[in-house]
Parts: structure tokens; C-alpha cells; sequence
């Protein structure tokens, strides 16, 4: 079951990623009828996110293409900078949003 | 993308020869857990929710017997596939309206090194078509003749 603020910006984002590339899946020859069912299911699920963290990922998608970039082996999957091992421990628990000092992308730590 | 290449996206630990899965939502977690109990993927569920919103999008039946659920998550550093057999075959809503025998799960990260995301599906989309190699899979038990199938040697 996905609570907390961080995973549902993580769903959204996995949508948004498969919404980009419909296209591309597409001409693969994969079924994409349901691109409308998917659509409502994004703004179903945003509709459950606060508005201003709603917003902060809507902006740093329009700027970075990637709001949330996975975390591994502490280095920022988004720009491969090293995080600090302070924030890991925290980040880990999904339960603070982290944004990378350096590209300013929010933080999902995979390990 | 050369069937070589493809290989590499492979793992042993991701292959599962006897699927016990019965339907659709249980295969797709079945698949899933191999990633999760292998220490590929931390959060289960938002992989799993990212799983069941693309076969929203339409059923990755492509029928003759083949799926392949797939998509990119956040939740994911590489890019890895899953191999999964099923004899008695999986009612997954496939194309063709076919039960489903042979499963190939690809997760991706959101970016992923050269872009092989893909051309990985478009990949297995053509060895798949391919009766001869979807014949051979039907009878595959070890995960090195599988690998010979892949790459076609």
C-alpha cells in the first residue's frame, strides 16, 4: 500500500514516464487502448498529493525532465554527485523528501 | 538491438522456470518478488502499482503465448529482465485472447545508460514473433539454454 508523500510522487512519476513514451511502446506493437483509463488514473493519483509539493514536482519536471531520481551507493542517480551519508539514513525511511544539493532533484534512495 | 547484447540484461537469479501462478495479478507479483527477493528493487509496491497502472494502458499480452509487463520506475537503478514459464499457460488478457506460457518482465530505471530501455522490448518483440524461438522457450529448464536461445547460438 503507497502512503507516504515521496512513493506517490514516484507513482506519478513512473505514470508520467509511461504517459512520455506511449508512443514509442506503441509502434512496438503493444496495446496502448487504455490511454485514457491511464490519464484519469494520474489525476486520480495527484489529486491525492498536496498542492504545493504537487507544484515543486510539476516545476522541477518542467526544468529537469526528471522531478525524483533514484538513490544508489549515496550518489545521485540525476547528476552523479556523492550525498551525504547523514541524509541516507533518513532517506531511506521515505518519510523527508531530500533534494540533491547540486541538480536540486528530489531524492528516492533505492538501497 | 543484437541478440548478444540483449543477453546481458539477463540474470540466473531472474529466472524462473516453473511459474505457479494462476492468474494474471498473481504471475505478475510472482515475477515481480524474484526482483524484490534478489535485492534489485527496496519498494515492492510501488513497482507493483507501476506494473498494474501499464497494463492499464493495455494488456502486455502480445499474444501467441508471450507477455511482457514492463516499464520504467524510479524504484529502479538498472535495467533487468525477468524470465518466467508457465505450463499450464495464464489467462492474462493477452491480444489474442491466448492463456500466456512464457513471460519476460522488463523494469528500467527513469534514465538509463544509452537508452537500451527500448530497444530491449523492440528486441524481444522480434525473437518472440518468432515461432521457432517461442517453441524452443516452451521446452527451456535451464537458464544457459535459454541464454543460447536468446542469442540465438
Amino acid at each position: 500500500m503507497i502512503k507516504k508523500d515521496l512513493e506517490l510522487l514516484v507513482s506519478l512519476q513512473d505514470i508520467d514516464l509511461m504517459i512520455e513514451e506511449v508512443g514509442d511502446v506503441e509502434k512496438l506493437g503493444f496495446s496502448v487502448s487504455g490511454y485514457t483509463e491511464l490519464k484519469k488514473a494520474r489525476e486520480e493519483l495527484a489529486a491525492n498529493i498536496s498542492k504545493p509539493l504537487l507544484f515543486r514536482y510539476e516545476r522541477l519536471r518542467g526544468k529537469l525532465k526528471r522531478a525524483i531520481v533514484p538513490v544508489k551507493n549515496d550518489i545521485c542517480l540525476g547528476c552523479f554527485l556523492r550525498q551525504p551519508t547523514s541524509i541516507g539514513v533518513k532517506g531511506r525511511e521515505d518519510e523527508q523528501i531530500f533534494t540533491c544539493e547540486n541538480c536540486g532533484r528530489m531524492l528516492y534512495w533505492l538501497d | 538491438m543484437h541478440r548478444s547484447e540483449l543477453a546481458r540484461y539477463f540474470k540466473d537469479n531472474l529466472f524462473l522456470a516453473g511459474l505457479k501462478s494462476g492468474s494474471k495479478e498473481d504471475a505478475i507479483a510472482e515475477l515481480l518478488d524474484i526482483f524484490v527477493q534478489e535485492k534489485y528493487i527496496r519498494n515492492r509496491d510501488i513497482v507493483l502499482e507501476m506494473l498494474h497502472q501499464r497494463e492499464t494502458l493495455g494488456s502486455t499480452g502480445i499474444g501467441k503465448g508471450v507477455a511482457i509487463p514492463h516499464g520504467r520506475t524510479t524504484a529502479a537503478a538498472d535495467v533487468l529482465i525477468a524470465f518466467g514459464k508457465s505450463e499450464a499457460g495464464i489467462d492474462f488478457d493477452a491480444i489474442d485472447g491466448k492463456p500466456v506460457h512464457l513471460f519476460f518482465m522488463v523494469i528500467a530505471p527513469p534514465n538509463d545508460e544509452g537508452n537500451v530501455y527500448l530497444p530491449i522490448l523492440g528486441s524481444l518483440v522480434t525473437i518472440l514473433n518468432e515461432k521457432a524461438n517461442r517453441d524452443k522457450l516452451q521446452k527451456v529448464a535451464t537458464y544457459q539454454d535459454f541464454l543460447s536461445i536468446i542469442t540465438g547460438e
